[in-house]
């Protein structure tokens, strides 16, 4: 009943495939033995969509089979995602954010790739923090799209004009710089926050608590968020102040939401903010951005009591479904274009990774591309040099809160940081109010 | 062969009921499949603890998802913020489509025009009005700033969205402007009906234009208040889309109303029994409030 | 008098230029703003008309680059800052296209079932017309989000997922309770001699509302076909989960898609709004009179 068209699709790309003739006998050879006429089915959410097209068609060309490629607006994605996997609709590949790992996984709606030797000998080429991310109670369920961390940028050109010779590197010196900036007549609200209510507002205030030193949850994944002096507090405190002591973050900040922040910091706005590390290619465009060049990274200022200055780090992944898992063809062809896509293409190189970073700034998992020329050459071009961003990417932690009942949480978390940022609770009140959400749903 | 269920009706029923069988059976058969399955179907979901990410086990809870609903804090914010965003949207919505009614009953020059023009917010899907007026309330860029400190009415830029006391009445005017409209042209509509003779009877008994209002035309739009009263009830009390698009029931939980609720615990905690349970409470209070508007605007005086 | 009607144009023409400000002021701005690249839209003080007046927007709306995507052809960069235009801005047509064809569709079935239905409750007096009323209407007191699963899985029994035609049979039910109930009122308002007159007369049920009812709600008509027109354009919930293609899925999906994308221009979305706006102020603009002039006010004396 779901799939009223399958037999008349895969006679017709069999049909395809054997037209595409040599090609198909040299690099499918074997996999043609499993009779995988039908198409890939791949969803994602609608970003790189001009890449993953064009990869599509080098995958396409090169085994001849037919990829079915859906896109979805990020902010519904997950929804979409959810009810087709629940409605059974034909889906191969997807991508996944490691926020939904483990509700998915626990749900049966992703696949481990533990027994796919094809797919797990990238492992050897991956940086450690993205295979882990893709681990769930021990089995790793996909390979990486992207992964990148938090970084905190300033405008060169502001700093300057206010006679601010190097970046803050605590802060305190945030908040000094800041007020510096204010009354040498530079910006309003100096430093740019997106504290509005969307997907990436975990990130950011993930990457404050790591920068005071802190963490939501200890080793055994109990909530420590309420705890004074564990990070979570103070963190918040300083946004607070920021907003209505020190006047030097807008108290539009709270209807924010990412896209619009680096609008506002492309347009030169601002002088600091903390940004995904990947908006940088387009934050330094001039085609895109008024502002372009004097945007540059630096370490994330360290709280009072941070050793070293930490930042939160993020995986976006392509996981398999259990259904095409469990079809030796659908399984096949899967595979091939997980690897195609995930790991190296049919060229034996990591084309979609160096693409990715290179056309829209989105940094690999991939560590043996980091001695590319071309690679480095990028971040010299767009980001004055890639020593601070690798410097950082190492000290990128995951999301700690990541559970079963991370989306939950999520939502109390949320209106908890905004009541907050409205000074309409005290940080110590919301933060024990995320830690009781947490216990309530950890059980 | 010789009894069909037609010939069985006809002897049993007169002509009348026969026909008025007739004349309702398509509106109940596509009623029937589209809206009553599915409503019994909810029904029946939310008497048990269904969470989508845990397929396996969806034991039967019976009143368990209404009880926890009403332990939740969260619950009781929705409901004041449903009950406010309710309120105001329906009575301003009602009044102003009142008065632009009445204003379209009187001829004057250019009424074409203005009645052609009032018609474009009812044209706008919610979705782009959502994102118009979230585009004229920004903080950095939006025009209502740009307006009132052009004119001098404020400082500098404000937030308006943003500022937890203004959101749900940002939000309403936003609802306003596009419902007002249709609530207008069923006043009209109902306007029409008055005949002109009740007017001429008022004004030779020497009645001025309030009183004709208050005594004409008021009761006479009674059967058009009421179907004004009732579907903006209906419709705002589980307004959805604006709430998607210009806040998220933020900031904080300044806009967190209850069909807000229902979807966050449905489509993004995935539970269906507790999103299922909520819309049953919010049926009934939109149930119990659409009759009493019934009852208070339908009798015939 | 004379200070009379001076004071009641007075009044009128205030009323009517606060009116029109507030009514047509932001969709104005709306439209202003689709014609203005994205740096002047974000311009402090804002540009009232178009500084430079661009159709980009409009064009990558009407001429989407047809082209199959290759490592040649491929575009660089990411759009989220602006310039560059999404990559399902191809898509707006074809849904463009299904908003008009659901609206339409549900427009006339929806006008033929509920005004039969409407008639048999208002006019004919049968046993349990006040019953048939209340379960029309309790229909459509449930929140439309809680019907969402249970339809989504309906249509998937039979196999409707990802079709017009299930839009249309879903709207038809959110329309036609509301449509009755229009109806009902006006047919009320009716005065009931003329019912009686006819039925004397021989006329048949059928007939009494051909003859009699429909001629004389004119307004009535016309206020539904837009309800139940304008209602499928703008409906969103049902459509997002019901559809999820661009052989079904309508304007507020491929629009909201825009806006919850991390990579389109403010300056598109709104030239989105404007094409979502103008094929339904077309419609409405040409029954506007029908609704107003009151074609009937003398014929209903009675």
């Amino acid at each position: 009943m779901a799939f009223p068209d399958r037999s008349r699709i895969s006679r017709r790309s069999l049909l395809k495939a054997s037209a595409a003739g040599g090609l198909v006998a040299t690099t499918g050879g074997i996999s043609a033995t499993f009779g995988q006429g039908a198409p890939v089915n791949f969803t994602s959410w609608s970003a790189a969509v001009d890449q993953v097209r064009s990869h599509v068609s080098a995958f396409e060309r090169a085994t001849g089979l037919k990829v079915n490629y859906e896109n979805f607006p990020w902010a519904q994605y997950r929804t979409s995602v959810v009810t087709r996997l629940v409605g059974n609709a034909p889906m191969d590949v997807l991508w996944v954010s490691d926020a939904w790992l483990p509700e998915f996984a626990e749900a049966g709606w992703l696949a481990t790739i533990d027994d796919v030797p094809e797919l797990m000998k990238y492992n050897a080429d991956a940086a450690q923090f993205c295979t882990q991310s893709m681990v769930y109670k021990g089995k790793q369920y996909g390979l990486a799209y992207y992964g990148d961390h938090m970084s905190f940028i300033y405008n060169t050109e502001i700093l300057q004009k206010a006679g601010i010779t190097t970046p803050p590197t605590s802060w305190e010196e945030v908040v000094q710089q800041s007020l510096k900036i204010k009354q040498s007549g530079g910006p309003e609200f100096p430093m740019l926050m997106a504290l509005g209510i969307d997907t990436w507002l975990i990130e950011f205030m993930s990457a404050l608590v790591f920068a005071h030193g802190g963490r939501f949850v200890d080793a055994s994944g109990n909530a420590i968020m309420a705890d004074a002096n564990r990070g979570v507090v103070e963190a918040v405190s300083w946004v607070r102040e920021a907003i209505h002591t020190h006047k030097i973050v807008s108290p539009g900040a709270v209807e924010t939401t990412e896209i619009n922040a680096l609008r506002a910091m492309g347009a030169g706005q601002h002088a600091f903010a903390i940004v995904p590390t990947y908006r940088l290619r387009a934050l330094n465009d001039p085609s895109q951005a008024p502002a372009a060049g004097k945007l540059r990274p630096a370490l994330m200022p360290r709280g009072p009591r941070a050793t070293a200055s930490a930042t939160c780090g993020w995986i976006r992944f392509y996981g398999m479904t259990p259904g095409a898992k469990a079809n030796a063809g659908r399984r096949a062809n899967a595979v091939r274009f997980m690897e195609f896509f995930g790991g190296k293409d049919t060229t034996g190189s990591y084309t979609l990774q160096k693409l990715l970073l290179t056309d829209v700034g989105l940094p690999f998992c991939t560590t043996p591309l980091s001695a590319d020329p071309e690679v480095q050459a990028f971040w010299t071009r767009w980001a004055g040099g890639g020593d601070v961003i690798a410097q950082q990417a190492a000290t990128a932690v995951k999301k700690d809160v990541i559970a079963p009942w991370f989306g939950e949480w999520n939502e109390t978390a949320n209106a908890a940081w905004q009541s907050v940022f409205l000074n309409r609770a005290t940080p110590q009140a919301a933060a024990t109010a995320m830690a009781a959400k947490w216990k309530d749903l950890k059980g | 062969m010789a009894d069909t269920w037609a010939d069985r009706l006809s002897r049993k029923a007169g002509y009348d009921e026969r026909s008025a069988a007739i004349l309702i059976l398509p509106v109940f058969v596509v009623l029937m499949v589209v809206a009553l399955y599915p409503i019994i179907y909810s029904f029946y979901t939310s008497l048990f603890d269904i969470v989508l990410t845990r397929p396996w086990r969806r034991p039967f809870v019976g009143y368990g998802n209404y009880a926890r609903i009403f332990q939740d804090p969260m619950f009781w914010v929705a409901v004041q913020r449903t009950t406010v965003y309710t309120v105001v949207t329906v009575s301003i919505t009602t009044v102003f489509a009142l008065v632009v009614a009445l204003l379209l009953n009187e001829a004057f020059p250019g009424r074409r025009l203005l009645s052609a023009l009032i018609l474009l917010p009812w044209a706008t899907p919610s979705i782009v009005n959502g994102l118009m007026w979230k585009w004229i309330y920004d903080p950095g860029y939006g025009l209502l700033n740009g307006i009132l400190v052009q004119v001098g009415l404020l400082e500098s830029y404000t937030v308006w969205l943003g500022n937890p006391d203004r959101t749900l009445f940002m939000i309403a005017n936003a609802a306003i402007w596009k419902q007002m409209p249709l609530a207008a042209i069923l006043l009209l509509v109902s306007m029409k009906a008055i005949p002109q003779d009740l007017y001429r009877a008022a004004t030779v008994d020497g009645a001025n234009v309030f009183q004709r209002f208050w005594h004409v035309t008021l009761p006479a739009l009674k059967p058009g208040l009421m179907l004004v009263l009732v579907y903006e009830t209906m419709i705002s009390i589980r307004h959805f889309d604006l709430f998607l698009i210009m806040t998220q029931g933020g900031p904080g939980d300044a806009s967190y109303t209850l069909s807000w609720q229902i979807y966050v615990e449905t489509f993004r905690n995935l539970k269906f029994g507790i999103g299922a349970a909520l819309s049953y409470l919010l049926a009934i209070a939109t149930f119990v409030l659409s009759y009493l508007f019934i009852r208070g605007f339908g009798s015939k005086s | 008098m004379m200070w009379r009607r001076g004071l009641r144009a007075l009044v009128i023409t205030v009323l009517s230029l606060l009116l029109v400000i507030y009514v047509a002021g932001p969709v104005a701005w709306l439209v202003s703003s689709s014609l203005q690249s994205e740096s002047d839209i974000t311009a402090v003080p804002p540009n009232w008309l178009p500084p430079k007046v661009t159709f980009d927007n409009f064009e990558a709306i009407f001429a989407p680059p047809k082209r199959e995507v290759t490592y040649e052809t491929r575009r660089q960069g990411d759009p989220a800052t602006g310039r560059f235009l999404p990559s399902g801005a191809e898509n707006l047509l074809p849904a463009l296209w299904n908003s008009f064809a659901v609206g339409m569709l549900v427009a006339i079935l929806n006008l033929v079932v509920s005004m039969t239905a409407a008639y048999a409750i208002a006019v004919i007096h049968f046993k349990g017309r006040k019953a048939a009323l209340y379960t029309i209407l309790v229909t459509r007191v449930i929140p439309d989000i809680a019907l969402i699963v249970p339809l989504f899985l309906v249509m998937r029994q039979l196999d409707l997922v990802n079709t017009r035609f299930a839009l249309v049979v879903t709207y038809l039910a959110v329309t036609v309770p509301f449509t009755i109930f229009i109806l009902i009122s006006y047919f009320e308002q009716i005065p009931r001699d003329l019912y009686r007159a006819a039925r004397a007369d021989g006329c048949s049920h059928w007939q009494a509302l051909r003859f009699v009812y429909l001629p004389l709600s004119l307004p009535a008509l016309v206020a539904s076909v837009m309800f139940a027109f304008l209602t499928s354009w703008n409906e969103f919930i049902f459509a997002l989960i019901l559809t999820q293609n661009i052989t079904s899925q309508t304007l507020p999906i491929i629009i909201s898609g825009f806006v919850m994308d991390f990579t389109t221009s403010f300056s598109f979305i709104n030239a989105a709004g404007v094409i979502a706006i103008v094929p339904p102020v077309v419609l409405a603009m040409m029954f506007e009179r029908y609704i107003v002039s009151g074609l009937t006010a003398g014929a209903v004396k009675g």
